[in-house]
């Protein structure tokens, strides 16, 4: 066992843990943020993408004792209130997700993407999400309403 | 999730206390992106888990002629570094390739030498490069060739008491063009079913020195040796590249997997072979390293 | 048709803001008191007696509370239809992950150390995985007494006019299922010549992204709750309650988001056991199968091997065509909703073909139960009829284009069963593809165009019902039984209320009950939602909008007859009116408020309607390692009114990228029984990098069954692809692959093959 002391979307956490605990699974059912999925639990699907320290990665196969004093964000840290990051709103508008449970992996994949790089292009938007597999829409969404965020399509 | 103890020592000096303390009970971690699976499935069992991502002084790069990159530097600090990319951008070329983006901001360039993946891309680009690693325990510093380091399948010479601690990139030569090409015959996020990094170095136009190694045809990554000699002093035409990159055939020893049989990559080692020879001689005369 | 104002809005998905915001909840996502976590040890052998399961040191193992063997439960067999397969293995296990013994423990890492205590001795035994070896008479027969299964009687309107039976007396067949039209010998006999080609397509994996769980929690009345990722909700309730014996209304299956179905979620997969341990351990118990059990275990497509034989006229007509189409069940056959898959009726293709048998064998093997996946049996069917045209083209000297254009069904043609369909858009459809792909402009070396085609009505099974409530604030709910696969169904369902009743989208709210509040829902699958459950919902909307007609003729002082509905308005011939927020305050006033009407929709047979899907890819093929590059898909469909054009679009989109996975990259592979494609990692699912250059093109006709004249689009476009990359590689570089996945070293192996020939 082990306390852990991190932010997770802004907020001070202080929890003691099993050392054996995933990030994944310390998001779920120790803090009870279940927007963040799981999916191939291998760190291939990207269902469980998150941002430690901004940057994205793979929930299902990060030890939570590595992120004492860090930052996390999940997907419950984007919208401020009722208004959504331009994102999600984007993702409603353009039709970026269906089945949804691929959408808050790709939605902050996508968030660390534009905090980098405002303005990429779709190549560039192709290589990085390349990661975060969604079986419903093929993409062709996804990629749109990443797009419509970059070129300030979306009211915030 | 089997259970094991974390234990997190503050400094390099505690970390190899801890590692010679328990030796064969322990493993070292530090990303975690192919550890955390291998204990999943209960294929590595641990009772001691030893953190090393906070590890001061192992996570940083500098230049002074060599290029000195920290065990602990992610992939992705690698590929977006404008040290990399200035000196030696045949690795941020080769890093930016590995797996997904969240593989790379976890996954340690020390991680993966130790683990040894025959499969993984940054090993042909180190070998090309002639890198050396840096190992340390309690009782010596020793630095080993890339072309020693890796002995067999997932195996290394690094001592159970010992821990990478750097990569030492010598400047690649004047007048020279490298790069990396890795085959993805299924789709874009996938090992390699051959993987082929090239240095051609130029003497007016013909080739001073040729380097070509690959990953994903063999046990261990591996210098193409033969295709090197056969290059040497030649201008590189396409039929001296064709006919250089087909001594690959007898080197590689790959084994039919989900990427392909072991008589297609073998057949492919020569194709990309050539392919890797053509484009780092455009670059060498081009004069410009790797874009 | 009136100027419509919410149909063919594109509307987002109406529970987009949960969504987006993580708040929709997922079966996985449940969690309850008390709640225990349930594993299952599988059989690691393709066919074996089980013959001593040693659990007392997983039993002892602190935080273990509840511990399972086959002979412990009621001897009972399970299924969508076919009720074959035990909750858990009793004396024998027929596949590589057959469940032997399940755990409920404090955790999951609990559970999974509890199975590594357990010891089951198993005898080997002669197994099977070849479909056309299980056929043969010496080969070990999978099932002793498959005539004591039970199923229902075989529904009349999927049998096309042909024969079915279960368990015919060859060797481990399952079903076989003859369809026929016309006179095969006379067609035959008309022939100027006959061709004859086998095609083999392996299993590929559904793909969801959610792998299978469920809750299943006992309540001190005995009433059961239940959180399954099921698609159709009702059947599964009908489906726990006989396997418990008990009544319906002893279960309550509760609402949860589904993520991604495809065909793969309307069993009861593991609940039943679930049930079985939250019995056993007086708790709550979750099950979540992790992704490797999916790939092992789940209910993947059919793998099949087809032939087919074609006469055709000198000029390039069709007279007649053969079809033996052999689908692998594996071990069990549960997982499908009829006694065979369904797409082996479309081996005739959307063409003229006046004589026609098609023989369909669905064949027991030791690999894993095969199960519906996204146009079933069509995928398979379509790679085998599309290449096959191909090839009878190429050896007429016909462009694969010209010689479709010589057979595609024209209106008042009868289709190769005897069916005949109104509104028949097929060459339109084939002509749009082609234009759009620029089918006969000059390509550069190496890069060839392919066709392929489709056609499927849209699903007429029900029945659908759903209530529509408005309540004093004027605000519209409807209540559906329908579980939310992603398709956009809600939204859907939406749209109608709100055309009908003449308010904003924003005004309708759309909840999912659970099988006690809401109405019977037969669920999504085969296409049939917008249809059926939309003609349920146009019901209820209007006999609302007439309950609101009647009131405010109350209110207005006249007869609802001088009433009409416009812009939302309640107005009289002489002027006077009433908005509906104003209407249902004053009825909240009488009394009469909320209102509610339920309507409900049961079709009473197939529709006499198709939708044609013609799609053109154009590929790059690179002749030194055989790699092929999809630069480019046309998809041309022919619909009826598109209620939800960016829903729609987002249908197509992702079942192009579905046939691209089963055209290039995915293979479920099987070796000696076991599947060896265990993670993500090694089964290929298409990136984001993987996607060609797509050009939709919709060919409208203002006609269908669903509402508005709507069509289907679900299960169209994932169909062709295969055919369609294996024409255009064939037209690139002369390689025909007749067997999926078309993979560069298939191909390599064929351009070196043609280099060995010359």
């Amino acid at each position: 066992m082990r306390t852990i002391r991190l932010q997770v979307n802004g907020q001070p956490v202080v929890r003691e843990i099993p050392d054996n605990r995933l990030l994944v699974d310390f998001l779920r059912y120790d803090l009870d943020l279940t927007g963040t999925k799981e999916g191939c639990s291998v760190g291939v699907c990207g269902a469980c993408t998150v941002l430690l320290d901004g940057q994205p990665v793979s929930s299902c196969i990060v030890l939570a004792v590595i992120v004492d004093g860090c930052e996390v964000t999940t997907i419950e840290g984007l919208a401020q209130g009722d208004r959504f990051h331009p994102l999600q709103q984007a993702f409603i508008e353009y039709g970026g997700f269906q089945c949804g449970i691929c959408t808050p992996g790709q939605i902050m994949a996508a968030k660390a993407l534009l905090d980098g790089n405002p303005y990429p292009s779709k190549e560039e938007i192709q290589t990085w999400m390349m990661g975060n597999l969604c079986r419903c829409t093929g993409y062709y969404k996804i990629i749109e309403s990443i797009q419509a965020v970059a070129k300030g399509k979306v009211a915030p | 999730m089997i259970s094991f103890t974390y234990l997190e020592p503050v400094d390099i000096d505690e970390a190899l206390a801890t590692l010679a303390r328990y030796g064969d009970e322990a493993k070292v971690i530090a990303g975690g992106t192919g550890l955390v699976n291998l204990m999943k499935q209960r294929l590595v069992q641990p009772t001691y888990l030893i953190g090393l991502r906070r590890l001061a002084g192992l996570s940083g790069m500098h230049y002074d002629g060599t290029l000195q990159i920290g065990a602990l530097c992610t992939h992705r600090m690698i590929e977006t570094s404008m040290l990399v990319r200035n000196h030696v951008p045949l690795l941020a070329e080769t890093f930016r390739q590995v797996a997904s983006v969240r593989i790379r901001t976890m996954a340690t360039i020390g991680g993966a030498l130790a683990h040894a993946d025959p499969n993984q891309d940054p090993p042909p680009a180190f070998m090309v490069l002639d890198a050396r690693v840096r190992l340390r325990s309690q009782q010596r510093t020793r630095e080993v060739a890339i072309g020693e380091f890796f002995t067999g399948y997932y195996e290394t010479v690094v001592a159970p008491n010992e821990l990478i601690t750097e990569v030492v990139i010598p400047s690649p030569l004047a007048d020279s063009g490298a790069t990396f090409v890795k085959f993805l015959p299924q789709t874009h996020d996938d090992y390699a079913t051959v993987a082929v990094a090239a240095q051609v170095t130029l003497d007016g136009d013909r080739i001073a020195e040729a380097r070509v190694a690959l990953g994903a045809a063999a046990a261990t990554p591996l210098r193409a040796t033969a295709v090197e000699d056969a290059l040497r002093g030649q201008v590189p035409t396409p039929t001296v590249l064709r006919e250089a990159a087909v001594l690959v055939a007898d080197a590689v020893d790959p084994t039919s997997d989900f990427r392909g049989s072991a008589p297609y990559k073998r057949d492919m080692a020569v194709v990309f072979v050539r392919r890797a020879l053509a484009q780092a001689a455009v670059r060498a005369r081009a004069g410009r390293g790797t874009a | 048709m009136a100027n419509l104002v919410s149909i063919g809005q594109p509307a987002g998905h109406v529970e987009g803001p949960a969504k987006v915001t993580g708040r929709a909840l997922y079966t996985a996502d449940v969690t309850l008191p008390g709640m225990l976590w349930g594993k299952c040890l599988r059989s690691p052998f393709p066919h074996a007696r089980l013959l001593s399961i040693d659990v007392s040191q997983a039993r002892q193992l602190s935080g273990v509370h509840a511990v399972l063997t086959g002979v412990e439960l009621p001897e009972v067999r399970i299924g969508r239809f076919l009720l074959d397969i035990p909750v858990l293995a009793r004396d024998r296990v027929r596949f590589v992950g057959e469940k032997v013994v399940a755990i409920a423990a404090e955790s999951p890492d609990i559970a999974e150390e509890a199975l590594t205590l357990i010891d089951v001795q198993y005898e080997e035994l002669p197994a099977v995985f070849d479909p056309l070896e299980a056929l043969q008479e010496h080969a070990p027969r999978i099932h002793e007494h498959p005539d004591s299964y039970t199923h229902p009687p075989i529904p009349e309107a999927f049998l096309h006019g042909g024969v079915a039976e279960f368990f015919p007396s060859i060797p481990n067949v399952v079903s076989q299922v003859f369809y026929r039209h016309g006179d095969l010998g006379a067609g035959f006999a008309q022939a100027d010549r006959v061709f004859e080609h086998t095609f083999f397509v392996p299993s590929v994996h559904q793909g969801y992204i959610e792998p299978h769980a469920c809750v299943v929690s006992i309540e001190p009345s005995g009433k059961i709750n239940v959180w399954l990722s099921d698609k159709t909700p009702f059947i599964a309730r009908s489906q726990f309650a006989a396997a418990l014996g008990v009544p319906e209304d002893r279960i309550r299956v509760n609402p949860v988001s589904i993520g991604g179905d495809f065909g793969g979620k309307g069993s009861l997969m593991d609940s039943v056991l679930c049930y079985y341990l939250a019995q056993h351990s007086g708790r709550p118990v979750k099950m979540v199968m992790t992704y490797t059990e999916e790939l092992m275990a789940g209910n993947p497509r059919h793998a099949a091997a087809l032939t087919l034989r074609t006469g055709v006229t000198r000029d390039g007509q069709m007279t007649a065509r053969q079809a033996k189409l052999v689908f692998n069940c594996g071990a069990y056959g549960a997982f499908t909703p009829l006694h065979t898959v369904h797409g082996g009726v479309h081996a005739g293709g959307p063409y003229r073909v006046p004589h026609i048998e098609i023989a369909c064998l669905r064949v027991y093997t030791n690999t894993v139960p095969a199960g519906h996946m996204r146009a079933p049996g069509a995928p398979q069917t379509i790679f085998a009829v599309e290449s096959h045209m191909d090839m009878i083209a190429h050896e007429l000297g016909l462009d694969p284009l010209e010689f479709r254009l010589r057979n595609v069904l024209a209106e008042g043609d009868p289709s190769p069963l005897g069916e005949h369909w109104q509104h028949i858009r097929c060459k339109e459809t084939l002509l749009a593809a082609a234009q759009a792909a620029r089918w006969s402009t000059e390509k550069p070396p190496h890069v060839g165009r392919g066709l392929g085609m489709y056609d499927r009505e849209p699903g007429a099974f029900g029945p659908s019902s759903a209530t529509l409530s408005i309540d004093a604030d004027a605000k519209l709910t409807l209540l559906t039984g329908a579980a939310d696969t992603g398709t956009g169904s809600y939204t859907v369902l939406q749209q109608v209320v709100a055309e009908e009743l003449q308010v904003p989208l924003e005004a309708v709210m759309i909840i999912q009950g659970d099988t006690d509040t809401a109405t019977f829902e037969v669920g999504a699958g085969g296409s049939r939602f917008t249809h059926t459950a939309g003609l349920a919902t146009l019901t209820a909307a209007r006999e609302l909008k007439q309950a609101l007609i009647t009131l405010a003729a109350q209110r207005l002082g006249c007869v609802p007859e001088q009433v009409q509905l416009q812009a939302g308005h309640f107005v009289v011939a002489d002027g006077h009116s009433l908005d509906l927020a104003m209407l249902m305050a004053w009825a909240a006033e009488q009394g009469a408020a909320p209102l509610s009407r339920t309507g409900s929709y049961l079709p009473t047979g197939p529709v006499a309607i198709t939708c044609f899907c013609a799609q053109v890819a154009e590929v790059e093929v690179d002749p030194e390692t055989g790699q092929v590059q999809l630069r480019k898909l046309v998809t041309a469909h022919d619909v009826g009114t598109v209620i939800n054009p960016l829903t729609h679009q987002g249908q197509i989109e992702g079942g192009v990228v579905q046939g691209i996975g089963q055209a290039l990259t995915e293979h479920l592979l099987v070796q000696d029984g076991a599947v060896t494609t265990l993670h993500l990692g090694d089964y290929k699912l298409p990136t984001a990098l993987d996607i060609p250059e797509l050009t939709t093109v919709l060919v409208e006709t203002k006609a269908g069954p669903a509402p508005y004249a709507g069509k289907a689009v679900g299960e169209l476009s994932n169909v062709a692809v295969p055919a369609a990359v294996a024409n255009a590689v064939f037209d690139a570089v002369g390689v025909r692959l007749t067997e999926l996945p078309i993979t560069a070293e298939r191909v390599y192996a064929g351009l070196r093959a043609q280099e060995g020939r010359q």
